[in-house]
């Protein structure tokens, strides 16, 4: 399916959704859930927390459905509301700001290694970040999020995503023992 | 050995639950309907959420029968009129679910096993279990009718297709039920 129809398929099935169509719902759920449990499950570690975050952040999205404005990304939408759903959860103050030697210049989300990694060991190691760090550099990294959307999203500045990222990044140097450009 | 990525975006972006996860959600979107409807009655007049409760009348129900048919029948049976169970009474099918012959066919074999099972049940015991298959039975015309006012609605066409499936459940377990704990 080409990117243009999978966003005229998604826009129709959130139209009857919003009439209360529960199957269109279920259809952007099946669509949607992989997508949105990966980026829970990476920000909690928790496989169980994880499926938490998802049956909230979907029965959030149903009640808000209303208020989603069709010429947004309904997969960016659900993703806010996953993030907020994870960060409720939490209930610390795990995204306060915190200080961390400037990045400098411009932090490119894209990491590049010199040597490729396997799958497993990257996570690992994801998983062992600490949790700013962790969460900038899944949303930056690994879902291609801007900074300033993933800034938005968790609630920090611009400058602290990039800060965060900055950290991860050389964080993963040092546990993977290569490269990371 | 897993895949080896390059690039970090490289990572698979997107990982199933291990369970459905729907389920859940659509039970808590039916709460939330449920609500909304209630929310929209006439002022001065309260409106129950109706599929809630039918809903809720369904799982009351089987509760009931869990419970009861847990016992010991220790007592001989004796004939107490009004508790069996019309085997065709087509009010009472959904007419998506009368459309289904093997439905129909297996639901009434169904009943009439039942029936003989309520017949050699205790009077007090028989009367609960009947009541409990009636309040599935009433949920089900419940939902029926509410979908002739909302054909389209496939929250409700969902729970129409659910209860009847309850029942068949309910209808399962009273057959298969003794003297032992179910």
């Amino acid at each position: 399916m080409k990117p243009d129809t999978v966003v005229e398929f998604d826009v129709a099935l959130i139209e009857r959704a919003r009439k209360g169509d529960a199957k269109a719902f279920e259809r952007l759920y099946r669509e949607h859930v992989g997508r949105v449990h990966g980026l829970c499950l990476r920000m909690t570690r928790n496989p169980d927390t994880a499926a938490d975050c998802v049956q909230d952040a979907f029965i959030k999205a149903w009640k808000a459905l209303p208020r989603f404005e069709a010429r947004a990304s309904f997969s960016t939408w659900l993703h806010r509301i996953a993030v907020n759903t994870v960060l409720e959860k939490r209930r610390g103050p795990s995204n306060a700001e915190m200080a961390v030697e400037d990045p400098g210049e411009y932090e490119e989300p894209v990491m590049v290694f010199d040597t490729p990694v396997e799958e497993e060991e990257l996570e690992a190691a994801i998983e062992s970040l600490p949790q700013g760090a962790r969460d900038a550099l899944v949303l930056c990294g690994v879902y291609g999020y801007e900074h300033s959307e993933a800034a938005s999203m968790l609630g920090i500045a611009v400058g602290t995503c990039k800060a965060q990222l900055h950290r991860a990044r050389g964080l993963l140097r040092d546990r993977l023992e290569r490269g990371v450009r | 050995m897993s895949k080896r990525v390059n690039r970090i975006d490289e990572l698979s972006k997107d990982i199933p639950p291990s369970r459905d996860l729907w389920p859940a959600i659509a039970a808590a979107i039916a709460d939330q309907v449920s609500a909304d409807l209630s929310m929209k009655a006439v002022p001065g007049r309260r409106r129950v959420g109706w599929w809630s409760a039918a809903g809720l009348a369904a799982s009351l129900a089987l509760v009931s029968i869990g419970v009861l048919i847990g016992r010991q029948f220790g007592q001989p049976a004796q004939p107490v009129a009004n508790t069996t169970i019309p085997a065709r009474d087509p009010a009472l099918l959904p007419a998506s679910m009368q459309r289904d012959a093997e439905y129909r066919k297996q639901r009434e074999e169904l009943v009439v096993q039942v029936n003989a099972k309520l017949a050699a049940m205790p009077p007090a015991e028989r009367a609960k279990v009947a009541a409990s298959l009636a309040t599935l039975r009433k949920s089900i015309q419940d939902i029926e009718a509410a979908l002739g006012h909302d054909p389209a609605n496939a929250l409700l066409q969902e729970l129409l297709v659910t209860s009847c499936q309850e029942e068949m459940r309910a209808l399962t377990t009273v057959r298969d039920s003794g003297h032992q704990e179910i």
